[in-house]
């Protein structure tokens, strides 16, 4: 219990810090005390507020609520499925949303505003694809069925993805950003669009973190207890799906997140228990997405590297780490 | 319903556990409805037959075991019966309620169901286990009240898995996991607990150990279901004995009238019978067919 509580209070300093530099470091530097007048109202209306209120404040948060939507769908859908691969490629989010947007950049680059919602659309379609394939015929909802429905209907739409920059390969280079995955300073356009679907994943995943917890006594346990174990591993399907969607029609894809923080918070911890690793993959997701993004852009400034194979590049060290001092 | 009177001084956590959910009583001269009956059962699990017909029933305060041969549906009946499986036919009610009728929260309260191996999730501890046991009391984000704590507490002790309270599940073995299955379902505070084969992967000492947890159980007032392998343990331990073959109820009542060496033969195709002595049970059986006796590698 002590060891949660310190990892808890570790993630919180980090988010603290990451928001922090997130808001104050760029081409202009900002003192922290500064930024956290200008967080608090107190700002003296000079050109430093006018940089982090419209600038930078929409992508900190961006960050944060898609490192912490990318967190949570990882760790409930690994709770849900009661598999360690599990995380928002598996139920063909990451492959949906790319293809949809890939299929607005290259098709229709006149009406590019429309990227998040292919995105999101196409997202979504792909997941309820392979809940339906996984929800039909014997052993409905088995955490299996849902894993290979999920990896048959990645490869579809990669293939798809793929079919598109091979047809049209003088349109790719403006398609690679959003393959890689990364933030931009575009204001809040795209958050006022897609933040009902973050709102909604985010309850519904806390209101699955007791049912997961029941479920990973198993299934029996879980029905005893007066769950619905096929439903409950539905329910973190479609938050799972709401919450990566929403994020790939903002950032692009960013799959591997979803995967490696939920672990490293377990290994962290010492704790698989749901009440643990949802709350704590959110802050950590948040953290470490707001901190990627800031390293990003500010390493070789002006030159903005895409966050999303810089943060592989920082993550995946670590989680090897981590994973040979596991079990 | 039966009378207030008639409810045994259990421990804390078995108080307010009978007539459930209130359900009114009848008229006086009506019988109380039983904890559990169930007719006619019937299981289609891929398009076979697992049971055509199968009955069951639990009075208050006996312990029932299910006993039969491999494949004879026992766990398929008491899974059934607990609302875990599908049924394609027949009548199951709990104190006259359908189970069909019951929301899955309200089930809950009426009876626990302990599997026969749980999984075993990682860094989760003994107390945590049986805390997760505990949440069909809790409102979907509400909060452990100090009852429910005292509630999970109970049931760590009564189970007598203090002990290793915070070890990690990964950690327990055979035995001690099994009174820690027992435990996650005595926090669920219900008047019926139902156990699939809960011995049946255990050491002698472990099943001794368990058996006699569950039967101390119906002393404190709980009526328990059990699927067991072990005639002899059966005869041990249980008040009633239900025996389930190819699928459908063939015999149920007192274990020894039960039990007779004529329905071993019939039911299992072997040649043997059951006997008790002064609390110690046994099951004699002629291993070898006596045909087969004495014709060696000669033959």
């Amino acid at each position: 219990m002590a060891r949660r509580s310190l990892v808890f209070a570790a993630l919180l300093v980090a988010l603290a810090l990451a928001t922090v530099a997130s808001l104050a470091l760029g081409a202009v530097r900002i003192p922290a005390s500064e930024v956290i007048d200008i967080l608090l109202g107190k700002g003296g209306g000079g050109p430093n507020q006018q940089i982090v209120e419209s600038l930078r404040l929409p992508r900190t948060v961006e960050a944060l609520v898609i490192g912490a939507a990318l967190g949570i769908a990882g760790a409930i859908l690994q709770g849900a499925l009661a598999n360690p691969l599990a995380s928002p490629d598996v139920i063909g989010v990451t492959g949906g949303a790319g293809f949809g947007a890939i299929l607005i950049i290259i098709l229709f680059p006149g009406s590019i505003a429309l990227l998040p919602i292919g995105a999101l659309f196409f997202g979504l379609l792909a997941a309820t694809l392979v809940f339906a394939f996984a929800w039909s015929g014997r052993n409905r909802g088995s955490a299996g069925k849902v894993i290979l429905a999920g990896i048959a209907m990645l490869s579809l739409f990669t293939a798809g993805t793929t079919g598109l920059l091979a047809a049209y390969p003088e349109r790719a280079p403006s398609a690679i950003f959003f393959i890689a995955g990364g933030l931009t300073s575009s204001g809040w356009e795209e958050m006022e669009t897609i933040w009902p679907y973050f709102a909604v994943g985010f309850v519904f995943a806390a209101v699955l973190i007791r049912p997961l917890d029941r479920l990973a006594l198993g299934d029996d346990v879980a029905a005893s207890l007066g769950s619905r174990p096929q439903l409950i591993r539905l329910g973190a399907g479609v938050a799972a799906a709401l919450l990566a969607a929403a994020s790939a029609a903002i950032a692009g894809l960013l799959g591997f997140l979803g995967l490696v923080v939920p672990h490293v918070v377990r290994m962290a911890g010492g704790s698989s228990s749901n009440t643990f690793v949802v709350p704590a993959s959110a802050l950590g997701g948040a953290a470490l997405l707001a901190a990627g993004d800031t390293l990003a852009r500010t390493l070789r400034a002006p030159i903005e590297m895409p966050v999303g194979p810089f943060m592989v590049v920082l993550g995946v060290p670590l989680f090897l780490w981590l994973l040979r001092k596991a079990v | 319903m039966a009378p207030e009177g008639q409810q045994r001084e259990g421990r804390g956590y078995l108080r307010r556990t009978h007539g459930p959910m209130g359900i009114a009583a009848g008229p006086p001269e009506a019988p109380p409805p039983l904890p559990l009956a169930a007719q006619g059962i019937t299981v289609e699990i891929g398009g076979a037959q697992i049971l055509g017909g199968a009955d069951l029933e639990l009075k208050e305060g006996e312990l029932v075991a299910v006993v039969g041969p491999n494949g004879a549906g026992k766990s398929t009946l008491v899974r059934a019966v607990s609302g875990l499986q599908k049924t394609s036919g027949g009548s199951i009610s709990w104190w006259g309620k359908e189970l069909g009728s019951l929301r899955g929260r309200d089930l809950a309260r009426l009876r626990a169901f302990v599997p026969q191996r749980m999984p075993v999730p990682a860094g989760v501890t003994v107390r945590e286990a049986v805390t997760i046991g505990r949440s069909s009391h809790l409102r979907p984000l509400g909060r452990m009240t100090g009852s429910d704590r005292e509630a999970v507490g109970a049931a760590i002790a009564r189970a007598g898995v203090e002990r290793f309270g915070e070890r990690a599940l990964t950690t327990l073995s055979g035995g001690e996991l099994q009174r820690v299955q027992i435990a996650i379902g005595l926090a669920q505070e219900t008047p019926v607990l139902i156990a699939d084969e809960p011995t049946s992967q255990l050491d002698l000492g472990a099943t001794v150990g368990v058996a006699g947890l569950l039967r101390s159980l119906v002393g404190d007032g709980l009526t328990v279901l059990l699927v067991v392998h072990d005639l002899a343990l059966a005869l041990a331990v249980a008040d009633t004995v239900v025996v389930v073959s190819g699928g459908r109820t063939v015999a149920a009542g007192p274990p020894a009238e039960v039990l007779t060496p004529e329905r071993l033969a019939e039911v299992w195709g072997a040649d043997a019978r059951l006997s008790e002595d002064g609390g110690r049970t046994g099951l004699h059986v002629a291993w070898v067919p006596e045909a087969a006796m004495g014709t060696g590698a000669s033959s």
